[in-house]
């Protein structure tokens, strides 16, 4: 879809400002009704999701011009899709997350985009991902765990001087890492607890030493076609050897595979994306995993926004407008809502419960409402203030809970969570789901 | 002067009798007698829009009157000389009763027992402030905002009043309220299906709560429209009594809260007494034995399975005192009830004087006055966590002043739903013990002043409550001020009141 | 228009630069409102441009711009939450400051005595929310919990499904605290005197008097920068144990409480239902909500919407489906009542009444919407009443026109004329076409019952020029229709001013049938607001528009 597209959404939209809070329903307090980080932090209406509508008409009413201003606009603002949830509460013709997508594919096109990007796609394009780090690196913090990794492309079994008992070049079980994990060394626990778990839960799977970002970011920050190679090149390498299921404990590369990469994906999608959480549960439920060691501590768990309201499944579409009785507005064939109705909420939680000694007590603002972490969209690259703001403000709310540790279920999460508690000085622990798994087997 | 008015009211309705001038140059209040030029009566909406026209030519000051004697806050004694009295007490047509919408239509001198008895025909009544006198009339105690007894229907401090027509100062014919948009004629309107409910506006101006608490300083109302409530059959009076008005604080706050009983109020034992004792004597001796402080509480029954609902407040309300730890009586030892209900329910208040026609220049027989002959009351609004504080305020001033402590009466009224509180303090004394009425102004002063000092908030400012009232208030007095000047510029309507 | 510079900076060193903005994009966030269309020419979705956006901190920042808007001349226009196109700047030709009043936005509450000091930036659902934790709630306005609570309690309608039982806002105010545009500040009743928030009336004549009125100033006037409302007792959980999937939340019925959707067979029944609810005193919340949909479509609708797998192109088929055409004869003359006893022998009793009052006028609870799951819904929707941009749902945009407000009796007589030419105006499929009767409203909005009154939901498509002028027709049909059975206008006529110049304006309000009432306002507003600094959303006739005096 072009931005002219979502004029007619812009058109429809008449202010109610239901995109700046969590569902009403939902709320329970004056200091934890607030759903969007973007337009709390700058306050004018332009950076709430109806403001960005407005912006886009605007624009393309030839009423405005691009201004640093509508830079800010455009990319100040965590992609959390908060706003479309509460939009979608009452109505089923807006979308006003993709239609914040676009824009910032509008003016990345132009290339008008904010002082920090040029360097950051400069990474991926240079080094193959995100973290500009050389990619013989990327699986070093799976050493000694004895995995099975994929063979690299172009590398010939049995070379001189090279022991790869556990190179594989087929595997159905893709488990993939993702840049965070393979790069920040504060975070590889977590994936090595993923690892672990699913080896100890008898899951065959293997990982790629030679991973590609998934490019999730890439998209979101309006470089597609940087995202549209990174993603026929993994889908490629996937293909060739056989992967069926890709499990990913990072939320962002799990949202990616499940919701960006079928549209890229020729002739259909068949593989099954799955967050390594979504593993544990099974694993877990079917008796695979026992969880014997107390781990007494009170956690408050923390959805990431793509594990949860954007984590949905894929469904594919392609139709177009239409109307009933007269006027009133649908599509056909109809189109899917990704209202967050059906994201993956439960299945971290139950993996907590099931973990002897510890209580999980919850947040206000949960699920479909969760307030964002502030790591998304770019933000901590290029508006690294307000991603801190955003983030403390769900510091001060997983305090309020008396929990002593915040978990969640994304590298991306555990980061500036952790960057939160840092700044507060606080005694939290900000944690993945998956480390308090593996300290209760 | 009189010759004019002679001409547009008639012979009758012009009086300059020195006798009837002398009962309305003073009342009970401390305010300073000034007697009136002459008291006209009109008998017509049309007959108060010639003389307010008049007036403004003449530049002649008008106190607009609706009820008969004793009046006690000096709201109706001249503040200027060569005023005119205009007595609407002829105007006294209930115009429309209406049971669906339970709505009535009044002139301004239809009285509480007038009233009550035409509306009991169709199950209902207004609801009353306490023990109204027979001759007061209905508009002016609600323009007054003296409070009611049911503070879950009093929605907002001036209910039930809705709509009025009213001739402002300028002489301007106006309706208020929803009356506002349409034309000014009710006929019309009732034709047309309309019936003076919502009070609010016409436009962006509340114009009724201008006039509520204006002593009629803005407008000369001609009629206004009143909500009713059903009749409560059957019906009952509860009380818990307590030694200290502390001790009914929370249980107040609860049923308030709850909504759970229809007249509901705070007296002390010597405001009770004077409330239900038919004389002095017997209000003496009734001082000595009620409880120190009693909550009343009416309990009824109204529309669809009567006795069930009022079985249910019951209960309800006896159980709220028991989690105070506190006792549903159906009778205060020592007193008989119906004589607490005929003061409190009561078409006119049973007085003794009884129906309408009471002796108006007269202050025989009412119920504040039986006890010493005279009476001052020091009332003002605050929540009621804060009464037993003022309380103490007057306490302490009384004893300063040599005034007994055991004459100091106390009614606290809940409004707005218990957000506001009503909060009197009653100062009976003897009117010709020249040293004891001394000391009384004296302590009425002082302890107004204290009191407002310390938050007490004087919300309707009679007499010498104006200055410091207005004072602390800066603002508002300004922009009533300024509403003053564009309602009645040439200061024709009871000028020198408030802050006019 | 543009502010100069210096005048720019003026702003800036108030409220410090990051709350000040005069980009163009920024602007258009206030300049697009809704109902833009319905006035303006073209059917433009924009109103006029605000010249700069200023985001206050405090009442004294207020204050500052205020009186820099009396000396650098320009106009003030304030708004809480922002939802109306009279929210935005008025005038094309003139530079308008629009305060955006967001960062104004503290709470407080006095638990004991049932009062919430609010800033204009709090919204009902917060304020709500608030009340639940400590066992009181409050009245939501129709528009719903998102909307500040100032802005409908100082300056505009206040009314909402609680009204009947809780009081209105206009009712509830009590204390006010008004920047007059001349940038003094005027406090009422006992807040004026230093007294506290607890009470609004005095001293003396009320000063507030002049600061609402049936529709308040729409931020014509000044700025209402805090005040205090009175709360309503809530028998219910305090935990607000909301559950449900997203977007039917559901909140349980505590033991004490009932939702119900009840019908009647005739109008004439319905209007009998409402006098005896009245009489009776029962209800907590009581709306005729659900209808808002159409009463073709509305019975399959709210099923529909109660189904997390559906959405709106599912409703042609689940018409159809067996039952529904029985379901939606069963719910055409239909409303919602929640009923809350302090007890349960209270609300027992409150059942028994209400099933004697359906006896009485020969109707009856519509089973299916009294099941758990639409009970629950009804329970937490009428509650919290966050559902509110449903009034939006068929097209994104929607006119509410009627709605004059009466006695049921009344009311009634324009029913049938307002549902014929509803189906009249949307016979050529330029409108929603959900039922002729497509009619929402509160059962009482005054406390106490004894006045409502009826909106019609004519919904249009805000990107369809032939829905939206359809659209604009029936607005100026409605007014017609009504004249033609002797109404006065309804609600469209409030929008239809807005297409109107000032002159226009100042014609219309003269011709009324007690102009005085505008005459009085011009004094107010000479006095108040000597620079003319606020706008004509508070209705004055100038001196030489002044029929009277010309008489």
């Amino acid at each position: 879809m072009a931005l002219d597209d979502y004029r007619a959404d812009g058109m429809r939209c008449n202010r109610c400002s239901y995109c700046k809070w969590i569902p009403l329903d939902r709320i329970k307090s004056w200091e934890f009704a607030k759903g969007c980080p973007s337009v709390d932090y700058r306050h004018f209406h332009a950076y709430s999701a109806g403001g960005r509508m407005i912006t886009i008409l605007s624009l393309t009413d030839g009423r405005s011009e691009i201004s640093d201003e509508m830079v800010d606009i455009a990319y100040e603002c965590t992609l959390c899709g908060q706003c479309d949830v509460s939009c979608k509460v009452c109505r089923y013709d807006m979308h006003i997350l993709s239609a914040a997508r676009e824009f910032r594919y509008y003016l990345n096109q132009k290339g008008v985009v904010p002082a920090a990007y040029p360097e950051i796609i400069g990474k991926l394009r240079e080094s193959g991902n995100m973290a500009g780090a050389p990619q013989a690196d990327r699986a070093n913090w799976a050493e000694g765990l004895g995995l099975k990794k994929l063979r690299a492309a172009g590398a010939v079994p049995g070379a001189a001087g090279a022991a790869d008992p556990d190179t594989v070049d087929k595997a159905e079980v893709l488990l993939h890492a993702g840049c965070r994990y393979s790069f920040d060394p504060t975070l590889r626990t977590a994936v090595q607890a993923a690892a672990k778990l699913l080896t100890k839960g008898g899951v065959d799977f293997a990982i790629d030493g030679d991973e590609g970002c998934c490019a999730g970011k890439a998209y979101d920050m309006g470089y597609r076609d940087d995202f549209t190679a990174a993603a026929e090149a993994n889908l490629k390498k996937w293909a060739e050897a056989g992967v069926k299921t890709v499990v990913a404990p990072c939320a962002t590369c799990f949202w990616t595979f499940k919701r960006l990469y079928p549209k890229v994906a020729a002739g259909g999608y068949e593989i099954e994306v799955l967050h390594a959480v979504q593993v544990v549960d099974k694993l877990l439920k079917d008796g695979k995993l026992e969880l014997k060691t107390p781990v007494p501590i009170k956690v408050t768990y923390h959805d990431p926004c793509h594990l949860g309201r954007q984590g949905e499944d894929y469904v594919p579409w392609d139709g177009k407008e239409a109307k009933i009785y007269g006027q009133a507005v649908v599509y056909d064939p109809p189109r899917p809502r990704y209202n967050g109705a059906f994201g993956v909420y439960q299945p971290p939680r139950d993996v907590l419960k099931a973990i002897p000694g510890l209580e999980l007590v919850e947040m206000e603002r949960t699920k479909e409402a969760a307030w964002c972490c502030g790591g998304g969209g770019a933000v901590p690259q290029a508006y690294p203030e307000f991603g801190a703001f955003t983030a403390g403000k769900r510091l001060d709310e997983a305090k309020s809970t008396g929990a002593e540790a915040i978990a969640t279920a994304c590298p991306g999460c555990v980061k500036m969570l952790g960057g939160a508690v840092a700044a507060d000085g606080s005694t939290m622990k900000a944690i993945d789901v998956l480390e308090l798994v593996e300290q209760a087997l | 002067m009189k010759q004019d008015l002679v001409g547009l009211f008639g012979d009758n309705h012009v009086l300059d009798d020195p006798a009837i001038l002398e009962s309305y140059a003073r009342d009970e209040s401390f305010v300073p007698p000034i007697k009136p030029r002459l008291v006209v009566r009109p008998g017509s909406e049309g007959e108060v829009q010639a003389l307010v026209a008049w007036a403004n030519q003449t530049g002649t000051p008008l106190v607009p009157v609706s009820s008969g004697a004793p009046h006690f806050y000096g709201d109706t004694v001249p503040s200027v000389p060569d005023s005119i009295m205009v007595d609407l007490s002829r105007m006294n047509k209930i115009l429309r009763i209406d049971r669906r919408n339970r709505m009535v239509v009044i002139e301004p001198g239809v009285t509480y027992a007038q009233l009550q008895r035409e509306l009991a025909k169709e199950g209902m009544r207004v609801t009353p402030p306490l023990y109204p006198r027979a001759n007061k009339s209905v508009i002016a105690g609600l323009l007054e905002r003296q409070p009611t007894l049911i503070p879950r229907y009093n929605y907002s401090l001036p209910e039930p009043l809705r709509n009025c027509g009213v001739i402002w100062g300028d002489g301007t014919r106006f309706f208020t309220g929803e009356a506002g948009w349409g034309p000014a004629d009710l006929e019309g309107q009732w034709k047309a299906g309309g019936r003076q409910v919502d009070p609010k506006g016409p436009a962006q101006t509340d114009f009724y709560r201008l006039l509520t608490g204006a002593q009629g300083s803005l407008g000369i109302v001609t009629w206004a429209s009143v909500k009713c409530e059903l009749l409560a059959d059957p019906k009952k009076t509860l009380f818990v009594t307590a030694e200290k008005l502390e001790d009914l604080v929370d249980l107040c706050y609860r049923l308030t809260r709850i909504r759970v009983a229809d007249e509901l109020f705070l007296v002390n034992g010597a405001y009770l007494a004077t409330l239900v004792g038919a004389d002095a004597a017997v209000i003496a001796a009734l001082r000595d034995v009620l409880p120190a402080w009693t909550l009343v509480l009416g309990v009824g029954g109204r529309a669809l399975f009567p006795e069930e609902r009022m079985a249910v407040a019951e209960k309800d309300i006896a159980e709220a005192a028991a989690a105070q730890g506190m006792r549903l009586l159906s009778a205060i030892p020592g007193l008989v009830t119906s004589r607490v209900e005929a003061a409190v329910y009561g078409p006119a208040g049973g007085d003794g004087a009884g129906a309408e026609g009471a002796d108006r220049a007269g202050a025989a027989g009412h119920w504040k006055l039986r006890y010493r002959g005279a009476v001052s009351d020091i009332f003002f609004h605050t929540t009621l966590e804060n009464a037993p504080g003022f309380l103490a305020t007057l306490l302490d001033a009384a004893v300063a002043h040599k005034y007994p402590v055991a004459d100091v009466g106390v009614y606290i009224q809940p409004q707005h739903q218990g957000v506001a509180y009503h909060c009197e303090f009653s100062l009976p004394f003897a009117p010709d013990d020249r040293r004891e009425a001394d000391k009384v102004r004296a302590l009425f002063s002082e302890a107004s002043k204290r009191l407002i000092h310390e938050g007490a908030y004087f919300s309707r400012p009679y007499g010498e409550w104006a200055d410091p009232v207005y004072n602390r208030d800066a603002a508002s007095r300004d922009a009533l001020r300024t509403v003053k000047k564009i309602l009645d510029p040439n200061n024709v309507l009871n000028p020198s009141k408030l802050c006019f | 228009m543009a502010l100069s510079d210096e005048t720019y900076a003026a702003l800036e060193d108030i409220v410090g630069k990051k709350n000040v903005s005069r980009d163009p994009a920024v602007l258009d966030g206030y300049a697009v409102q809704m109902l833009a269309e319905l006035v303006r020419p073209d059917c433009s979705h924009y109103m006029p441009r605000a010249a700069a956006i200023v985001m206050p901190g405090s009442t004294e920042d207020v204050q500052k711009v205020v009186r820099l808007a009396n000396k650098h001349k320009f106009g003030i226009k304030p708004h809480g939450t922002g939802w109306y196109h009279w929210a935005s700047a008025m005038y094309d030709d003139r530079d308008t400051v629009q305060l955006d009043l967001r960062r104004m936005n503290k709470i407080e509450i006095d638990e004991k005595n049932g009062i919430a000091i609010v800033e204009p930036y709090v919204i009902h659902a917060q304020l709500h929310a608030e009340a639940i934790k400590r066992g009181w709630s409050c009245n939501i306005i129709g528009a719903g919990s998102s909307c500040s609570v100032v802005a409908a309690a100082c300056a505009y309608s206040g009314i909402g499904a609680g009204t009947m039982w809780m009081g209105g806002n206009a009712e509830n105010v009590l204390g006010m605290e008004w920047v007059t545009p001349s940038g003094e500040i005027v406090r009422n009743g006992s807040l004026g005197s230093g007294d506290g928030w607890f009470c609004g009336e005095g001293p003396g004549p009320s000063v507030r008097g002049i600061m609402r009125g049936t529709l308040g100033c729409r931020g014509g006037l000044g700025v209402y920068t805090k005040c205090a409302v009175r709360l309503v007792h809530w028998p219910g959980s305090t935990d607000w144990p909301v559950y449900g999937t997203v977007p039917a939340y559901r909140l349980p019925l505590d033991k004490t409480f009932r939702a119900y959707t009840v019908a009647v067979p005739t109008w004439d029944a319905w209007t009998d239902l409402y006098y005896k609810i009245y009489d009776n005193e029962i209800g907590y919340t009581l709306h005729r909500q659900y209808n808002l949909a159409g009463a073709d479509l509305a019975p399959t609708f709210w099923l529909m919407y109660n189904d997390a797998t559906k959405q709106l192109s599912d409703i042609p088929e689940m018409v159809k489906q067996p039952g529904m055409a029985e379901l939606t004869e069963e719910m055409r003359i239909s409303l919602q009542i929640v009923m809350a006893g302090r007890s349960e022998a209270d609300i027992e009793l409150q059942d028994k009444v209400l099933d004697k009052i359906l006896e009485e006028v020969g109707g009856w609870k519509v089973e299916r919407y009294c099941e758990k799951d639409m009970a629950e819904f009804t329970n937490m929707y009428m509650n919290r009443l966050g559902h509110k941009e449903i009034n939006f749902v068929y097209a994104g945009n929607y006119i509410g026109s009627w709605m004059q407000a009466g006695t049921p009796d009344w009311v009634k007589g324009y029913v049938p004329v307002a549902a014929a030419a509803l189906e009249r105006d949307y016979k050529d499929g330029l409108l929603v076409q959900s039922g002729g009767d497509s009619m929402m409203g509160t059962v009482g909005a005054y406390p106490g019952g004894g006045i409502m009154g009826l909106e019609q939901f004519v919904s249009y498509d805000g990107n369809d020029m032939d829905s939206m002028k359809a659209a604009w027709y029936h607005m100026d049909d409605a007014v017609k229709d009504a004249a033609s059975i002797g109404y006065p206008p309804g609600k469209e006529a409030l929008y239809i001013e807005m297409r109107y110049t000032d002159e226009q304006c100042f014609d219309k309000w003269s011709n009324a049938k007690q102009p005085f009432a505008y005459v009085f306002q011009r004094k107010i507003k000479d006095h108040f607001d000597p620079n003319n600094v606020g706008d004509r959303m508070y209705n004055f006739i100038p001196e030489e528009w002044d029929t009277a005096k010309k008489a």
